[in-house]
């Protein structure tokens, strides 16, 4: 900007400098000039007189000055001159002034020298005699004079071009100033010149696009990072080099993972070489999953590549927790297990006992106890299967079992009655304490959980032993407790024992019976109902179980 | 331009580096699982993955050597290439180690006894101290390399345990000798392990600082 300024500021001052110089010189020479030959005329005029009183005597006495003087006869010979030696000189009939002053009596002429640094300026005279006087004097051409002054110019432009410099500076900056301190984030504020407006406006107009797209990008980024923020899974973004370049931070946690891993190999993170396997997978365009353990959980790892236009631009990992499902899993395939082995069991005595039955091998006073071993172990799976269905009708979610109000205390009645035989058998005491309390609830349900409860009771009990069953109301709850004065259950078992066939004798005893599936119906009874159990229990001296049934305002 | 490629190969050698540690600690978690769980045939395993550690120690060698003639790299990348180097080689023992141990295991003479609780403190303790030195070594982090020198000390410990309760066995008439003599050869592995895990910290130690003695 200075630069330009400058240059035109400089080619300004010099232009007008020149323009000046040579208008003036050129005005002041012609007129000097024109004076000069004016001059001239007059002397030659005095001169002539002269010599036409004097004759060739008047050059005699002729000083010489800076005039020349020639005297030129008609036929153009040189009769004299001030300057040279007359007899040498060519003939000057020629000459413009020569021919000039013939025909008309006077005339004048002017003519550069050789070189163009002298001018020189002829007057000519006819006299009367016929011969012509010429007067001649030299001037210094223009030429001379730009030559003389070339000193005064040289610093005249030196002048003109510092003081352009200077002002140039002082110009640019003049206009640079405002312009730089326009407060862009707020242009219209300012307003130093008009010719500034239409851009400030423009300025203006874009600052508040520019702010608008901003506060909706940064919304937008919001968005997605509280969204991957508080995503439960884990998410890894890697580039085509497997280099990080987003990881949220259950993936951070997870991976143990400092703030600065940003730009690491994935595999400074994970040292899991089946991971980096998918991984590079993942970035050859095919997708693969794999379960591993990380902090003592399984997890399972989704890698997929990310590609647009059939060009891998990166991959993502996802870590899911699979640690439940894993366990579900093993949980089912454990029923199917238990299922089979329990169905096989008594199926295993019923053919024996058939078989032996059917080959006649049977003394005859065998044949009853016989057929109710057969009977016994029948009824077994009969109570097997029964279990199984009304768990997988609990597993449903007994959506269309009707509620009713039912007494709880009836209900508990009911199921010490069925129990009696095995309890006295056992000589065990039943005993049922609490008073009638309606529950609005699945009877079905309510009365087998009771039951399996109680039986439970009743069958891990010592001879003698007793089993005290409670119902009572408190606050919002119903509480039902059956206590008992058995084996008890050991605390380490006391978290399994709902799972299903799970016993904490090991051995599957026939000595008790039971399908090992009864605290699993209690549970699920329990869920519908929205009910918490608490097991209470030392080993030895017996076992509570309470179950507290949310009664709805 | 060309220290661009040089990085990228410094970082390809770091990443082969990872996975050959990588492999070091599946070896030698394999052949301690074979032998707490009492499964000979988990240990199977190993001598494949040790002929995976050999493969690698000599693709990294020759990729350090390549690296150190190509670049003529100096200070600290020369460093961790010369360290890398001789890393590769405490790896490779590492692994060739574990396939020992797996090797006497498969011969099924160490059964779960009373003593192979100890072995397999021991074993927790090793395998702490490989993926230890291999963290220092992918974190660069001294702190971490220090603690694994300072940790060999409990190995060492261990070791000097199992050797009295062999002597105890031995001067009992009924001792499996078979026994006694596989059990002693599996501790002294870990222990070599162990020290072996103590010179790869070392190296990180000499990459980092430039200092040798740590």
């Amino acid at each position: 900007m200075t630069k330009r300024i400058f240059r035109s500021i400089c080619f300004v001052a010099l232009t007008v400098f020149l323009a000046s110089v040579v208008f003036i010189m050129g005005v002041l020479y012609e007129y000097f000039s024109n004076t000069e030959q004016a001059q001239l005329k007059m002397q030659t005029s005095l001169a002539a007189q002269g010599v036409m009183h004097a004759g060739i005597a008047y050059f005699h006495d002729f000083e010489v000055t800076n005039y020349r003087i020639t005297w030129i006869d008609a036929d153009g010979n040189i009769l004299y001159d001030s300057q040279s030696d007359a007899a040498e000189m060519e003939n000057h009939l020629e000459r413009e002034e020569v021919q000039e002053a013939l025909a008309k009596g006077y005339g004048e002429s002017r003519r550069y020298s050789a070189t163009l640094m002298e001018r020189s300026f002829y007057s000519a005279q006819k006299l009367t005699d016929g011969t012509i006087l010429r007067l001649s004097i030299s001037q210094n051409s223009i030429l001379t004079l730009l030559f003389g002054m070339v000193q005064p110019i040289c610093i005249i432009f030196a002048i003109a071009l510092i003081l352009s410099v200077v002002l140039a500076e002082r110009v640019s900056k003049k206009i640079v100033k405002p312009l730089n301190e326009i407060d862009l984030s707020n242009p219209l504020s300012h307003e130093e010149y008009d010719e500034l407006s239409p851009f400030l406006r423009r300025i203006d107009h874009q600052q508040k696009e520019l702010r608008a797209q901003q506060t909706k990008l940064l919304q937008k980024e919001n968005e997605l990072d509280t969204i991957i923020g508080s995503m439960k899974e884990g998410m890894v973004l890697l580039s085509p080099k497997g280099k990080i370049i987003s990881i949220n931070p259950a993936a951070r946690r997870l991976l143990n993972a400092g703030a600065d891993c940003i730009g690491d190999d994935m595999l400074s993170l994970c040292r899991n070489l089946d991971l980096q396997e998918i991984l590079s997978q993942a970035l050859q365009g095919r997708q693969g999953e794999i379960v591993i353990q990380l902090q003592g959980e399984s997890y399972q790892i989704d890698a997929d590549p990310i590609a647009s236009e059939n060009i891998v631009k990166g991959a993502a990992l996802f870590f899911f927790n699979v640690t439940e499902k894993e366990k579900a899993e093993q949980m089912r395939r454990e029923f199917t297990a238990n299922v089979s082995h329990e169905l096989k069991t008594p199926l295993h005595s019923i053919s024996g006992y058939a078989e032996l039955l059917k080959n006649d091998m049977v003394k005859e006073n065998d044949r009853i106890p016989f057929a109710k071993k057969i009977y016994d172990e029948a009824q077994r799976m009969v109570r097997l299967v029964e279990d199984i269905i009304s768990l997988s009708h609990l597993d449903e979610g007994a959506l269309d079992m009707r509620r009713e109000d039912v007494d709880l205390y009836e209900l508990a009645q009911r199921a010490m009655q069925s129990l009696e035989p095995q309890a006295s058998a056992a000589d065990i005491t039943l005993e049922l304490l609490g008073t009638p309390i309606l529950f609005n609830g699945i009877a079905r349900l309510l009365y087998s959980m009771v039951y399996n409860l109680c039986d439970n009771a009743v069958k891990y009990n010592h001879e003698h032993g007793k089993v005290t069953v409670t119902i009572r109301k408190e606050d919002h709850e119903a509480v039902l407790s059956v206590e008992d004065t058995g084996i008890g259950i050991p605390p380490e078992h006391q978290e399994r024992i709902f799972e299903r066939f799970y016993r904490v004798d090991k051995s599957h005893s026939k000595a008790v019976g039971g399908t090992g599936l009864g605290l699993s119906i209690v549970k699920h009874a329990a869920k519908v109902h929205h009910a918490k159990i608490e097991v209470k229990s030392a080993v030895g001296k017996g076992t509570t179980v309470i179950v507290a049934l949310p009664v709805k305002a | 331009m060309m220290r661009l490629q040089f990085d990228e190969q410094l970082d390809l050698l770091n990443k082969e580096l990872i996975t050959m540690g990588a492999l070091c600690e599946n070896a030698i978690a394999m052949s301690a699982k074979a032998l707490t769980e009492g499964k000979p045939v988990l240990a199977k395993t190993v001598p494949d993955l040790s002929v995976q550690i050999d493969h690698k120690e000599r693709e990294i060698e020759t990729m350090c050597l390549k690296l150190l003639l190509q670049q003529q790299p100096v200070a600290k990348d020369l460093r961790s290439i010369s360290s890398a180097l001789k890393m590769v080689t405490d790896m490779a023992r590492i692994g060739d180690q574990s396939a020992d141990i797996a090797e006497i295991i498969t011969l099924a003479n160490i059964h779960a006894t009373d003593d192979t609780q100890i072995i397999h403190d021991m074993s927790v303790a090793v395998i702490k101290m490989v993926t230890d030195s291999i963290d220092a070594f992918v974190k660069k982090d001294m702190q971490k390399a220090k603690a694994v020198i300072d940790y060999d000390d409990v190995v060492d410990c261990f070791f000097d345990q199992i050797k009295k309760i062999l002597i105890d066995l031995f001067s009992k008439p009924e001792t499996d000798g078979e026994y006694a003599i596989d059990l002693l050869m599996i501790a002294k592995y870990f222990e070599r392990i162990g020290d072996h895990a103590v010179n790869i910290a070392k190296w990180v130690l000499f990459s980092i600082t430039g200092n040798k003695d740590g």
